[in-house]
């Protein structure tokens, strides 16, 4: 591998998430309301996964 | 092992390429490329329309040394073509191929929107444009969907349950120098594991053109892959893709086409599927993965580890007994640290999350629902199917499949589990939006992004390695091969920054004209 290629950024990307670094932040919650995404799933056309056709891609 | 060779970047760019479903909600029998040419041009604010040089791509290059005769999806992209020119659009309506103020591409590709993320340096910057493309998508559905009096739906999945698959396709640019066959070797076992944190989940069974509703399976590709290694990506699809089309001096780089992966709304499965292939990768500059890695039938073990419902994930090996997709996974980590920079903070941090993870899911994967797709996916249908009392056959939870994929944050599950805080975040939103106008800060995406920002009148053609503009009855070209971190890229940034014209470009790169 030529040593060009060694890389330095030319502008410093930002500061990782939260300031907590270059990592995932945890989320907020410890217990997760289902309440409200069980009402959005009762809201789903049963049907909708039948009707959806695609074509085949890459 | 040797540690004293330069260490390149990890690798020099990373990009995603993500095809979605498209649907209109009032009426199943749409014609989709119709919806799909006027969904993309919903994006004609952020973007540039007709400026990209199909002449400079050859996808029947193969890393294996050749140039393949044809493609098996030629037969299929020519059906398309023909089909295609029926209707009243030229080949570059039909296309609708822009470059977008960010640097990324958005392009009907034959029925699905596409989305290519700019090449990025960092998986930060990567997961954020990543999020940006669905951002921008969602509003042009928005857009089209008041235009055409209908409800346009996009998915970010892989499959519509019946046997036909659209991919999310990840590019790393790396040295030319790690030999073909090492990479295939070394990339093999660990691609066909990785579904075990990649995968996005799906309800039901597939092959080409057949799905069944029922059990419950991590990947949702996996279904598709019938070869080890091959150039083909429509048809016959090989776990190890071997287009050879490096968009960069071909003599010292290649891109390595990974086409198993599925899409993933969780921005902790695409940080952790992206971050760990390209440890591997950097890892296998300095040496082969150990032959105890190889698995006796990748093929089988890719579709038995997507549908065992034990989570035990066992896979067979060529030289040794068996193992299990979390030790193989496990065993890379360790050779990766071998061999990899982790005083480095980001590859540290996804080297730690690695390791993690595959400890968690060891011990159980709901622990992960927070930050992987499938976990988080099934989490969502065994609550649902206990509440109302479903089989695991019932079509309902199918479509309930569907919708965690939508492209819709006042609809779609996903965005649900987002906005409620229970999913683990690795974007901010301000760098989300930030992404959805600006290119990345450290790639040549940067002078791509500026350049449609300042001066797209002026522009003719853009490739991902280079930039064509038209100035005075002359064309001119800014090569961007060449342009790393590192190596030329600080220059093309700075001569951007400060140009107020096309002319100063020109000046200032000292730019010969090509051609009237």
């Amino acid at each position: 591998m030529p040593e060009q290629v060694q890389k330095t950024h030319p502008v410093r990307p930002g500061p990782g998430p939260g300031g907590e670094g270059p990592g995932p932040r945890a989320p907020r919650v410890d217990r997760p309301n289902t309440e409200e995404i069980l009402k959005r799933m009762r809201k789903v056309d049963p049907d909708q996964a039948k009707r959806y056709r695609q074509r085949t891609g890459e | 092992m040797d540690k004293q060779r330069p260490i390149p970047a990890w690798p020099i760019y990373f990009g995603l390429e993500t095809e979605f479903g498209i649907a209109v909600r009032e009426n199943a029998e749409i014609d989709v490329v119709e919806e799909s040419i006027h969904l993309v041009r919903a994006a004609a604010q952020l973007g540039s329309p007709n400026l990209w040089d199909y002449t400079r791509e050859d996808p029947h290059r193969d890393a294996r040394g050749f140039r393949a005769k044809e493609l098996r999806q030629d037969g299929d992209e020519a059906n398309f073509f023909s089909q295609d020119r029926q209707r009243p659009y030229s080949f570059e309506e039909i296309k609708s191929d822009f470059v977008l103020r960010n640097g990324a591409r958005f392009y009907n590709d034959h029925t699905h929107p596409e989305y290519s993320t700019p090449e990025c340096s960092t998986l930060l910057e990567l997961v954020a444009q990543d999020k940006a493309g669905e951002r921008i998508l969602e509003e042009c559905a928005r857009a089209a969907s008041r235009k055409r009096n209908h409800t346009v739906c996009l998915y970010k999945n892989n499959s519509d349950f019946a046997g036909h698959s659209y991919g999310c396709h990840e590019n790393y640019l790396i040295p030319r120098m790690i030999p073909w066959d090492r990479i295939v070797e070394g990339m093999m076992a660990f691609l066909v594991t990785r579904q075990i944190f990649g995968g996005a989940g799906k309800l039901g069974w597939e092959k080409e053109d057949q799905g069944m509703v029922g059990g419950f399976q991590i990947s949702q590709r996996a279904d598709f892959f019938t070869e080890l290694v091959g150039i083909d990506t429509m048809n016959r699809r090989p776990l190890i893709n071997t287009r050879d089309e490096p968009h960069a001096n071909p003599k010292l780089y290649r891109r390595f086409h990974v086409i198993v992966g599925d899409s993933n709304l969780s921005e902790y499965a695409t940080w952790l599927k992206v971050g760990t292939t390209a440890l591997v990768l950097e890892a296998l500059q300095y040496d082969r993965v150990p032959r105890r890695f190889f698995l006796a039938d990748p093929l089988y073990a890719h579709r038995s580890i997507s549908r065992d419902q034990t989570n035990r994930w066992e896979v067979d090996l060529a030289h040794s007994g068996a193992t299990t997709a979390t030790e193989l996974q496990n065993d890379y980590a360790d050779w990766v640290g071998r061999y990899v920079d982790l005083d480095h903070p980001e590859k540290r941090a996804v080297w730690k999350s690695w390791k993690e993870t595959v400890e968690l899911l060891q011990k159980g994967p709901n622990a992960l629902r927070d930050r992987l797709d499938w976990v988080a996916k099934r989490s969502l249908l065994e609550t649902f199917r206990e509440e109302q009392n479903l089989s695991w056959n019932d079509p309902w939870l199918q479509s309930v499949d569907l919708e965690y994929h939508l492209m819709d944050r006042d609809r779609g599950l996903y965005y649900a589990l987002e906005s409620g805080g229970e999913i683990s975040r690795i974007s901010r939103e301000e760098d989300i939006y930030r992404a959805i106008q600006q290119p990345p800060n450290a790639s040549r995406a940067y002078v791509r992004g500026k350049c449609i920002q300042k001066f797209a009148r002026d522009l003719v053609n853009v490739q991902w390695d280079y930039i064509a503009f038209r100035w005075k009855g002359q064309t001119y070209r800014v090569e961007l091969s060449s342009a790393f971190p590192g190596v030329d890229l600080e220059r093309y940034c700075e001569v951007i920054d400060r140009a107020q014209l096309v002319s100063d470009m020109i000046e200032e790169l000292k730019l010969e004209p090509i051609g009237g």
